[in-house]
């Protein structure tokens, strides 16, 4: 391996994931995971499918009457996933903030006024839904990135009201605040009005029909995923975290698609009917099983391989990652084996993900398995994931047995390579 | 010893902390170790000695460096053999031979 390239490569890398905006959009939106986990769940949960003649909703809605018992998950999912953007411009402008060392709460609470401002709003003067969720990710993560900027600048350059000595510090704080607050919210009205005069639609619209709408469309496709694939394992060889490096550039993306899915099934729509196969949950649970590079597969195909000799080193490295292998941890095996930077390793590190996303877009394309219409915290073991994430399919975790299936196979004979090449190293000292 | 571990989400760190005190309790050294993200890394800086990156996040080498090393805290990369092993003997004696200056 070229060494001044791979330095290179690991100093870009490393840039990219340590770059403050883009880490506040990252941590911003791993902020909001566990509301949008929960309101995927309350969704999941009031359109279970029945076992056979068992069936969750039709027993809740002989108590409490059909409709009725909805609503505790309908109201769940209104108040988290489907007002994200509006979470989002927060988390993302308190975080940046945060990195700037400045008051992250008063950032965050002048980005989500700047937000409200520009959601336009319906007839009867209300906030327009369609705007405070998906659909308005990309303005809140722009207003987010822009306000922080200007709130820092402002109070960098002192442009702040002093206390006097003895004034309590939270007192000082909101104040400090005022007149950075004061200057933001004007200019983002004054913006927003000469928009309303001259584009006569809203930003939100613009910046949807712009931006948002093509990326997700592109997103969607299988070219797409396989680049995503293809990424993520690249910067593991290297020992980098993928899904870290490239998930400011990911989530944004692809939240909306999920989303979309989610709220059609919430409906009633089912989940072989809803509009997008690619989703981030798509990817965590028929491609990366037990994490990135189907690991799970791996250590698999260790124990395939490797049965008489218990102390062989590949065994005990297996043994070892296999408990946290199943809820979808595989640092011990990309460390230990190791994968990284391991010529063995690099062929099917690549091509078994990037093969399990072929078979998995067409298997929902083709319409043999549901589509995803639920995130679920990402350490959910396979076979349980996909049954989940497919609202309750058994197809679901059939294609993962597939899936994993294929990966074993890919992966055999690269372990008995390794296993080969390491006993030719061995027998040379 | 004060040692802090960064990762990105805790998850597997957090199992190496858990042998790297096994380790310190075996041979009865005294060690305050954690699990944090790096965002958090700056509420634990009092008396804070070592600070151990996980290899997967060792892009934020520099910057922990840039920030922690006029404090007098030593910053290094987890060895990733160890790290993957999840030798907590190997990476407890890492973080001992940080802090004394070897």
């Amino acid at each position: 391996m070229n060494n001044k390239f791979m330095q290179k490569f690991i100093e870009i890398a490393g840039r990219i994931g340590s770059q403050r905006h883009l880490v506040a959009i990252r941590d911003g939106f791993v902020a909001t995971m566990p509301l949008i986990i929960i309101g995927s769940l309350a969704v999941l949960i009031n359109n279970f499918p029945a076992f056979g003649s068992f069936s969750i909703v039709d027993i809740l809605n002989n108590i409490f009457g059909e409709g009725n018992w909805q609503t505790v998950g309908g109201s769940i999912w209104n108040a988290t996933f489907a007002v994200i953007g509006l979470l989002i411009s927060f988390t993302i402008a308190y975080n940046l903030a945060k990195s700037y060392e400045v008051d992250g709460l008063s950032a965050g609470l002048i980005s989500i006024a700047s937000y409200i401002m520009l959601v336009p709003v319906t007839e009867d003067f209300g906030l327009n839904m369609n705007w405070l969720g998906t659909q308005g990710l990309f303005v809140a993560i722009i207003v987010a990135l822009i306000v922080t900027e200007l709130f820092r600048l402002l109070i960098k350059a002192n442009i702040t009201i002093k206390m006097p000595e003895g004034v309590p510090e939270g007192v000082t704080r909101s104040f400090a605040a005022l007149i950075p607050a004061m200057i933001i919210l004007a200019f983002v009205g004054l913006f927003q009005a000469i928009v309303s005069v001259f584009v006569e639609i809203s930003v939100f619209e613009v910046i949807f029909n712009l931006i948002q709408e093509p990326l997700q469309g592109l997103g969607n496709t299988l070219p797409a995923a396989l680049v995503v694939a293809f990424l993520n394992h690249l910067l593991w060889f290297f020992g980098l975290h993928g899904t870290n490096i490239i998930g400011s550039v990911i989530e944004p993306v692809y939240l909306p698609l999920i989303e979309q899915n989610a709220n059609l099934f919430q409906q009633g729509m089912s989940a072989f009917d809803v509009p997008n196969i690619v989703t981030k949950p798509f990817l965590d649970s028929f491609v990366f099983m037990g994490g990135s590079g189907t690991t799970l597969a791996l250590l698999i195909a260790i124990f395939i391989v490797i049965r008489r000799e218990k102390n062989h080193p590949y065994r005990e490295v297996a043994k070892l990652s296999a408990p946290a292998g199943i809820f979808n941890i595989n640092e011990p095996v990309i460390f230990g084996l190791p994968i990284v930077l391991n010529p063995v390793f690099l062929i099917p590190f690549i091509i078994v993900p990037v093969t399990l996303t072929i078979i998995s877009y067409f298997a929902l394309s083709w319409g043999l398995v549901p589509k995803t219409v639920a995130i679920v915290p990402w350490n959910i073991p396979p076979i349980l994931s996909g049954y989940l994430v497919t609202g309750g399919s058994v197809k679901g975790i059939i294609l993962q047995l597939v899936n994993l299936t294929v990966a074993i196979l890919l992966y055999v004979p690269f372990v008995m390579a390794g296993v080969r090449a390491m006993k030719e190293k061995m027998g040379g000292q | 010893m004060k040692i802090r571990l960064v990762c990105s989400a805790g998850m597997s760190t957090s199992m190496l902390v858990k042998k790297m005190k096994e380790a310190a309790e075996k041979q009865d050294f005294e060690a305050d170790i954690e699990a944090v993200a790096e965002s958090q890394l700056k509420n634990h800086l009092e008396s804070l000695q070592v600070v151990l990156i996980g290899p997967q996040v060792r892009y934020l080498e520099g910057k922990i460096k840039e920030s922690l090393e006029p404090q007098g805290v030593k910053v290094a990369v987890i060895d990733q053999m160890a790290y993957g092993m999840m030798q907590g003997d190997k990476v407890l004696k890492q973080a001992i031979d940080l802090n004394e200056g070897n």
